[in-house]
């Protein structure tokens, strides 16, 4: 018996020892040559994952221009705002750039760097909301991020205005809390409300910034003196050279509305409302983002031009046909509907100066043979009522003997090609460009025939007041470059994608939304969730099962020691929430050993305890379910205790804890998604990310969900089949 | 005739309970000693603490010259020459009959499996179930299941049988076939020492019956003094009891 425990005991020890020998070595070789900068996961226009999953934002561009005018290498972390400033703290990282404000409190544990931007807290409401000043938010709830500057402002004035306060971890939940009412106001700081704001939240600005302070960049008190000097000397560089400037302007931009305000408007058409036409669903022309709002090339350069002009339109988005009939009949003003400016309809109505030009060009299945035009003799093609595809096709539909298929928006008339109902379709090639990016499954495989150009269209003899706007509009936008910036939003590959770098992806309306649309453009970032998901419980089932099944026994065991130990482990791991011992773990023991921890090995030790516990709990119960009479026979005949637990007990009791252990599983999987906390990329965190990005909350969460359950689902049959395995 | 146990003012409580109190006891080799008693009478404890099932409080239990009331002592190797037979069977439910008498000769005595086999497939003739080689535990009546774990007792060779109320838990038609196994054993000179309630056992085969009540031994003697001639009130009492159903 002796035996056994010493044996057992030995193995708890080595299982710890392995894993102190692991943690320097890992981090001491990260550690020799670059920097580790913590930063925030999202707090836009500061950091921020673009659509390709790359950090960007001033923070990020700021710290590595520094880094490469210094010359140092630097690795940006995006822990998450608090756990940013424990891990530095806790001496985990090297420096935190996460938009952090100077205040009083911070510079008492940390060294701040030369300020690198000034800001103050303002308050949004939701745009309809009708609270206009502190003095209304009486009784109200106020939503706030942790550990903020404007959270502080909020929480130093809500007793005078008698306001609660909710917090949360990251600024998106914050906005919602906003957007669905359960809060009537949120505390920011300015850029990045107005930012957020810019991006479309459904939210507005009611206050004018106050306690206004400056980020900087911070280190460990009275360490790291070196890197602290080195940013501020690289600061001082940068913000000479006018990269400082650059930078800024790039995520902050002079906003349309400043760039533009020096031209005159034009007194003709000054402040009048003008009802524009256009079609439903024209792709990259006009179309419903996800917040329902139009956006598009048409409506965002009508938009513009009007700005610039100084005149209002009210777009109404009534379908293509609709659109040109009312403006045939007067009912509207104009028409931009990605028209091609043809002959025939110059008779009726009268063209702007055209404002894109397009062809013509056949897509076919992605899988298809077809590539000529004579291919198509006897088939099907599909075109779209009233398009200049339309017209080509049926041009030459008699010369190469193929008939059409009539459809009323290009949603349907690609999916009866994905179908195969129909080989082939006809459409402009930008509206093409746009459907194949967004992942319609086609190919082009012509060239642009019938080269035209769209035009915005007005009734004949008409309104030529707004046709001269729009004409002085589109020339000066293309000017000053805010054309190319449309275009480019949403086509990107052009020769002037130039300018959609410079923009923050998070501006691009251009991602296509759908499940499919979302699962395709997260791939690589979901997978790499999903492998880390995976792995994180592989390896944490592993030691889990190993330190549970040690502890138990040593529960089991007749040794008042053994079960005193295995009782009080099991009361300790199980009896802490996993989330306060996984910050433990990681920000805790640093502090207390002085030596780093990988997060990775942190949230494998931290499932291991607690999962352990658990499992320690349920081994315990199995082998105490076995009846005791079991025991008592083995040893009369002279077996040892070890030799009775191997042979006889356990072989009976794991039958019994196998549900236990199935459970315990899935349980682990799940709660990996807890070690988002201290930043590690699991498949929550990555979820987080994504939306941080996308605002796509639903949708990536259900994605996400789906995921876990694939996993579950796999992992559950894996269990019934080991189960039936043992039963057999 | 040498002491095959020898038992020393043996004393076991648990807590304010005492179960035990005061047992001296010789059993000398080839003897087959019948303990009775009425239920709760400790019995059965004295039984379990003569392989330290039971440590005692107190006292001193010798068994072929190894104190095993010492905590030092090696009981595991004391054990492999007491075989222990119990009221419930405690047959190992995750192995098969032959498994079952097979482990321990295996595990202890590093016998081959051919020579664990052929030695269990001997036991099993002489318990009557060599059909049952390879059947499962669960698939045995209470009968047989008693057989086989008087086999797997038998296997590692014992100088001593241990049984505790081997019939108590069985169908009367049963019991006949496991008190025949029993009596077998007696006539090849087992020592053995047994704890029942079946007079007629008693009567036919023990050496000696002791009677225990109150955690004393009351009475002991040849079966024909204590059945014909029960000296103390309270052994008369209970052979009154259970002899005139």
């Amino acid at each position: 018996m002796k035996k056994w425990l010493i044996r057992s005991l030995g193995l708890v020890a080595c299982l710890l020892g392995f894993l102190g020998v692991m943690l320097p070595n890992h981090t001491a070789q990260a550690a020799e040559k670059t920097y580790q900068i913590g930063t925030d996961v999202t707090y836009p226009p500061f950091e921020f994952a673009n659509d390709q999953n790359k950090y960007v934002g001033i923070d990020i561009d700021i710290m590595n221009a520094v880094a490469k005018e210094e010359g140092f290498k630097v690795n940006i972390k995006p822990l998450g705002f608090n756990a940013a400033v424990q891990a530095l703290e806790a001496s985990q990282i090297d420096g935190v750039i996460a938009g952090m404000t100077i205040t009083p409190a911070r510079q008492a544990k940390f060294d701040f760097g030369t300020p690198y931007y000034k800001t103050g807290v303002v308050m949004a409401v939701k745009k309809d909301s009708n609270i206009k000043g502190f003095s209304q938010l009486k009784g109200k709830k106020v939503a706030l991020k942790t550990g903020t500057a404007a959270a502080t402002y909020a929480n130093s004035i809500k007793d005078k205005y008698g306001f609660q306060t909710v917090t949360f971890d990251d600024s998106n939940n914050m906005y919602e809390d906003v957007t669905t009412g359960n809060s009537v106001a949120c505390f920011e700081d300015q850029p990045v409300m107005q930012y957020g704001v810019a991006q479309g939240l459904d939210l507005k600005i009611v206050t004018k910034p106050a306690n206004n302070g400056n980020y900087g960049f911070a280190v460990q008190k009275g360490k790291n003196k070196a890197l602290l000097a080195k940013f501020n000397a690289g600061f001082k560089k940068i913000k000479a050279n006018g990269t400082y400037d650059k930078i800024v302007q790039k995520y902050l931009g002079t906003s349309s509305a400043s760039s533009t305000a020096s031209t005159k408007k034009n007194p003709k058409v000054a402040d009048k409302t003008f009802t524009i036409g256009t079609d439903v669903t024209f792709p990259p022309f006009e179309f419903a983002n996800d917040q329902n709002q139009y956006v598009g090339i048409d409506i965002d350069l009508l938009n513009a031009i009007a700005e610039n002009q100084g005149f209002k339109v009210d777009v109404k988005p009534l379908g293509f046909n609709a659109a040109v009939q009312a403006l045939d009949s007067g009912q509207i003003d104009g028409v931009i509907a990605g028209m091609s400016i043809t002959d025939e309809r110059k008779a009726k109505f009268d063209f702007s100066s055209p404002y894109f030009q397009s062809g013509v060009v056949m897509a076919v299945a992605k899988d298809s043979k077809v590539t000529k035009l004579n291919q198509l003799k006897g088939k099907k093609v599909a075109v779209k009522t009233g398009t200049a595809g339309a017209d080509y096709a049926n041009s030459i539909k008699a010369k190469y003997g193929f008939k059409t298929v009539t459809f009323d928006d290009s949603n349907n008339m690609y999916q009866d090609v994905e179908t195969g109902n129909s080989v082939a379709c006809f459409e402009d090639s930008p509206v093409m460009r746009y459907g194949i990016q967004q992942g319609t499954k086609l190919k082009i495989v012509t060239g642009p025939a019938e080269k035209g150009d769209y035009g915005f269209a007005v009734k004949k003899g008409v309104n030529a007041d707004l046709l001269a706007a729009f004409n002085t509009g589109l020339a000066n936008l293309k000017a000053n470059g805010q054309y190319d910036k449309i275009t480019a939003k949403y086509l990107g590959k052009d020769e002037q994608s130039a300018a959609a770098k410079a923009k923050p992806a998070a501006t691009q309306d251009t991602e296509n939304r759908s499940f499919v649309g979302l699962i395709k453009q997260n791939k690589g970032a979901l997978w790499d969730g999903f492998k880390e998901t995976i792995w994180l419980t592989i390896v944490s089932i592993f030691f889990a099962t190993i330190f549970g099944i040690v502890v138990g026994l040593l529960g089991a065991a007749p040794s008042k020691f053994g079960k005193g130990v295995s009782s009080t482990l099991i009361y300790i791991f199980r009896g802490m929430p996993l989330l306060v011992l996984a910050l433990f773990i990681y920000t805790g023991i640093p502090s207390l050993t002085g030596s780093k921890i990988p997060a990775f090995i942190a949230g494998v030790v931290t499932l291991t305890l607690n999962e352990g516990a658990y499992t320690a709990a349920f081994v315990k119960g199995g082998i105490e379910a076995v009846d005791s009479g079991q025991m008592e026979a083995a040893r009369s005949l002279g077996l040892p205790y070890g030799k009775s637990m191997r042979k006889v007990i356990l072989p009976q009791g794991i039958r019994i804890m196998i549900p236990s252990f199935i459970n315990q599983f899935i349980i682990t999987l799940k709660d990996t998604s807890i070690l988002s906390i201290i930043g590690l990329l699991e498949l929550t965190q990555t979820g987080k990310i994504i939306i941080a990005r996308n605002l796509e909350g639903f949708k990536v969460w259900t994605i996400v969900a789906f995921i876990y359950l694939a996993i579950i689902t796999l992992l559950t049959w894996l269990s019934n089949w080991v189960q039936r395995r043992m039963d057999a | 005739m040498t002491s095959k146990i020898k038992v020393q003012d043996l004393k076991k409580n648990y807590g304010e309970n005492h179960v035990l109190k005061g047992i001296d006891l010789d059993v000398q080799n080839n003897e087959v000693v019948v303990i009775i008693g009425p239920s709760g009478s400790g019995k059965s404890t004295l039984l379990r603490c003569l392989n330290r099932l039971e440590a005692p409080s107190s006292g001193s239990i010798v068994v072929d010259d190894v104190d095993i009331s010492d905590p030092k002592a090696d009981i595991n190797k004391v054990r492999q020459n007491i075989g222990m037979v119990f009221q419930h069977f405690n047959l190992f439910n995750n192995l098969s009959v032959s498994e079952n008498i097979t482990l321990a000769p295996m595990e202890l005595k590093g016998e081959t499996k051919e020579q664990a086999q052929t030695q269990a497939k001997k036991l099993l003739e002489t318990v009557g179930l060599a059909d049952k080689f390879d059947a499962k535990v669960q698939s045995l009546s209470g009968g047989q299941q008693q057989r086989v774990a008087i086999a797997r007792a038998l296997a590692m060779n014992p100088d001593v049988m241990l049984f505790d109320e081997p019939t108590s838990a069985l169908d009367p038609e049963m019991v006949g076939d496991v008190l025949g196994v029993m009596k077998d054993l007696a006539k090849q000179g087992m020592t053995m020492v047994v704890v029942t309630h079946e007079m007629g056992f008693a009567k036919e085969v023990a050496d000696r019956v002791i009677f225990v009540d109150d955690g004393k031994i009351l009475e002991q003697g040849k079966p024909d003094a204590i059945f014909s001639n029960p000296q103390n009130p309270r052994l008369q009492d209970f052979l009154n009891k259970v002899l005139n159903v």
